[in-house]
């Protein structure tokens, strides 16, 4: 076994890790010593390579492990990440939102929150995000929880045994028919299982979007929150992923993440390079293929409205549906006429609205039923 | 019970069976044999990653065997099945007597899948777990299990444990992320592209018939179109097949023209090409061709 002063060694070095926001367990730990002990010490690549593997279970994590690794074995100074100062009045206006301080025994606490009929909530249904105060946008979540729930499906290559099912389940058939001398009398059936569909929500959080973005936020929460398949981006002046962040139970603590690492909250927009650099780093790993993307954006493209329809295009061809929400499209004298959605249109199966309540459940409507790209 | 003492024996196997790999490759390969857990191998597409698991195998002298998955791969083609034909026939051959179950679901009705091949098995072996990010998370869930234990369980048969364990390397192109518990079981290693020495060394040693010169540019040619902004940057495989078609067509080196009529064998996107087409491949190709000694 590895010695005394090897393990302190690499237990103070997994603190160090932990630290910088890696999860290491008492389990890899374990391997990384028996790795240890299964190398040449004198060897720094073959320490390198025999920390990094075992410690390490993800390629974003690398370049943090290189710091690390040369801050604590190689003694070599390390500037701490850049961090990009927040917006902290965005934080707390989102952190708000989301911790919801009213009374749990609240008036609306109870029944279906979609149900129709109290009139409060055709109002709520109605009104401009932009227009809302605090309290009204605290009611606003729990609707908003109830449309997530909506997710469109597809049929699985799996399948299940079903009653309505298109093919024979042969192992049931056998073992039945066992009891009939080998005559197969009934017919037990397997039909394909539903899943949903994966989802990517690509959500404009820069200036000109900032009144709806925060409610745009509480609705990817929601839908993130509403099962496997769903991948939730926010983007400015660059991509940032959401998922990790916004798949946490706690709202609060989720939104203070999510702030943190969309950190152009406020800023300009680049809505061509963005795309770019979605197709780039997840479209290439088929994150996109067969999937549902909707992008959510008054469509301002302040550099390049050609790399736009470019970018489009490519994530067009890999998606089974593009949904556009633009909540400027609430107004009814609004015509597309900014470059970068003039030039997004074309490849856009679906045009909508996001601007209120009901603009959103015309899109989990809209979303629970859409058929292939084209089709529309 | 690896067949390996030190990483420099096991990088001298590889070698010798013609797969060039680097220092972090062969630590995580040894590794995986070593503390005998499954060895995860990440990366762009066509740097090699089911040609390492194929080549640890010739070199151990062990039989691959591997599962290639996909979305609904489920127990029946990945574990067992039931041979149900000869299961039917033998009902119908049994007509006056009666079956009993047990006779009927014995090892010889049991047709073996991959899973249980490797875990029944008495000589050693390597299993290749193909594209796992394809298979649904159903599959991974019973995959975890089968990696913790090493063992099957076949209701009418029993458990089925296994004797020796398989070295396990499963890869993974990121179309999705892989559950944190088989990762956290697994070993990790990124494969990034090699470096432009060793892919020169690579093509040599898969395409010996090559003029050296031709091996260099070629390389070098690829590097410099991995430096672009391409939707899909070639891999070392692409490389490969290149050099074998540039040869193909008696070439000793490239040029602008030879270049754009093969493009379709690097890059496989109609946009890529065009972004590589005309002025920007003139000085693609120079700056290939001055990579190789005059």
């Amino acid at each position: 076994m590895a010695g005394n002063a090897l393990l302190k060694h690499v237990v103070t070095f997994g603190r160090v890790l932990r630290e910088a926001g890696l999860e290491v367990g008492p389990g890899r730990l374990t391997d990384a010593l028996r790795a240890l002990d299964n190398v040449d010490l004198s060897r720094q690549e073959d320490v390198y390579f025999s920390l990094r593997q075992t410690l390490v279970s993800r390629q974003d994590e690398l370049a943090l492990f290189d710091r690390a690794f040369m801050a604590w074995f190689l003694r070599a100074p390390v500037l701490p990440p850049a961090r990009v100062a927040n917006d902290p009045q965005a934080i707390q206006r989102a952190t708000d939102l989301l911790v919801d301080r009213s009374d749990p025994d609240g008036e609306d606490g109870e029944g279906d929150p979609l149900e129709l009929g109290a009139s409060g909530h055709e109002l709520l249904k109605e009104k401009d995000f932009a227009d809302m105060t605090p309290d009204e946008f605290r009611r606003v979540r729990r609707l908003m929880a109830a449309l997530a729930e909506r997710r469109p499906r597809r049929a699985s290559r799996r399948r299940t045994p079903s009653a309505r099912g298109d093919r024979l389940d042969i192992r049931r058939l056998i073992r039945h028919s066992l009891r009939t001398g080998g005559d197969p009398v009934d017919r037990p059936l397997r039909a394909r299982k539903q899943v949903p569909r994966k989802l990517v929500i690509l959500c404009d959080v820069s200036g000109s979007m900032d009144a709806y973005a925060r409610a745009l936020i509480l609705f990817l929460h929601a839908t993130v929150g509403s099962g496997p398949g769903v991948e939730a981006f926010a983007f400015g002046t660059r991509l940032s992923r959401l998922t990790p962040e916004l798949g946490t139970r706690d709202p609060a603590a989720a939104l203070e993440k999510c702030t943190e690492a969309v950190t152009d909250w406020g800023s300009g927009t680049r809505i061509g390079a963005s795309l770019k650099e979605f197709n780039d780093l997840y479209g290439r790993r088929a994150m996109s293929r067969g999937a549902i993307v909707v992008v959510v954006s008054d469509g301002w493209e302040r550099q390049d409205p050609e790399l736009v329809g470019r970018e489009m295009a490519r994530l067009a061809r890999a998606a089974y549906a593009v949904v556009w929400v633009n909540p400027l499209k609430g107004n009814p004298e609004y015509q597309p006429l900014a470059g970068g959605m003039r030039a997004a249109l074309p490849f856009v199966d679906r045009f909508l609205p996001g601007h209120n309540l009901r603009s959103l459940e015309e899109l989990a409507t809209m979303l629970a039923c859409i058929k292939r790209r084209h089709a529309a | 019970m690896s067949a390996f003492r030190t990483i420099d024996e096991l990088d001298a196997a590889l070698r010798a069976v013609d797969y060039l790999p680097d220092r972090g490759l062969s630590t995580a390969l040894f590794l995986a044999l070593a503390l005998e857990k499954p060895l995860l191998l990440e990366g762009e597409a066509g740097v090699g990653k089911t040609e390492a698991a194929k080549s640890l195998a010739t070199a151990m002298g062990a039989r691959l065997i591997r599962l290639q998955c996909y979305e609904g791969l489920d127990v029946a083609h990945a574990v067992y099945e039931w041979n149900y034909p000869r299961q039917l026939l033998h009902i119908r051959a049994a007509q006056e007597g009666t079956v009993s179950e047990d006779e009927l679901f014995g090892p010889a009705y049991l047709i073996r899948r991959p899973l249980l091949e490797a875990i029944d098995s008495d000589e050693p072996v390597v299993l290749l777990i193909d594209e796992i990010d394809r298979a649904d998370e159903e599959f991974e869930a019973f995959l975890l299990e089968v990696l913790s234990d090493f063992q099957i369980t076949i209701p009418e048969l029993g458990t089925i444990k296994a004797r020796r364990r398989p070295a396990v390397i499963l890869t993974s192109n990121r179309t999705r992320e892989l559950h944190d518990a088989l990762k956290r079981r697994a070993l990790f290693h990124w494969i990034g592209h090699p470096s432009i020495e060793r892919e020169i060394e690579i093509v040599k040693v898969r395409v010996p018939e090559a003029a050296d010169r031709l091996a260099i540019e070629a390389a070098a040619f690829v590097r410099e179109l991995r430096g672009l902004d391409l939707a899909k940057p070639p891999g070392v495989a692409e490389t490969i097949d290149w050099t074998m078609a540039l040869h193909a067509l008696g070439r000793q080196e490239i040029d602008a023209e030879v270049v754009q009529q093969t493009l379709g064998s690097i890059l496989k996107y109609r946009e890529d090409i065009e972004a590589v087409r005309d002025e920007t491949l003139q000085g693609l190709v120079d700056k290939a061709r001055a990579a190789a000694p005059q």
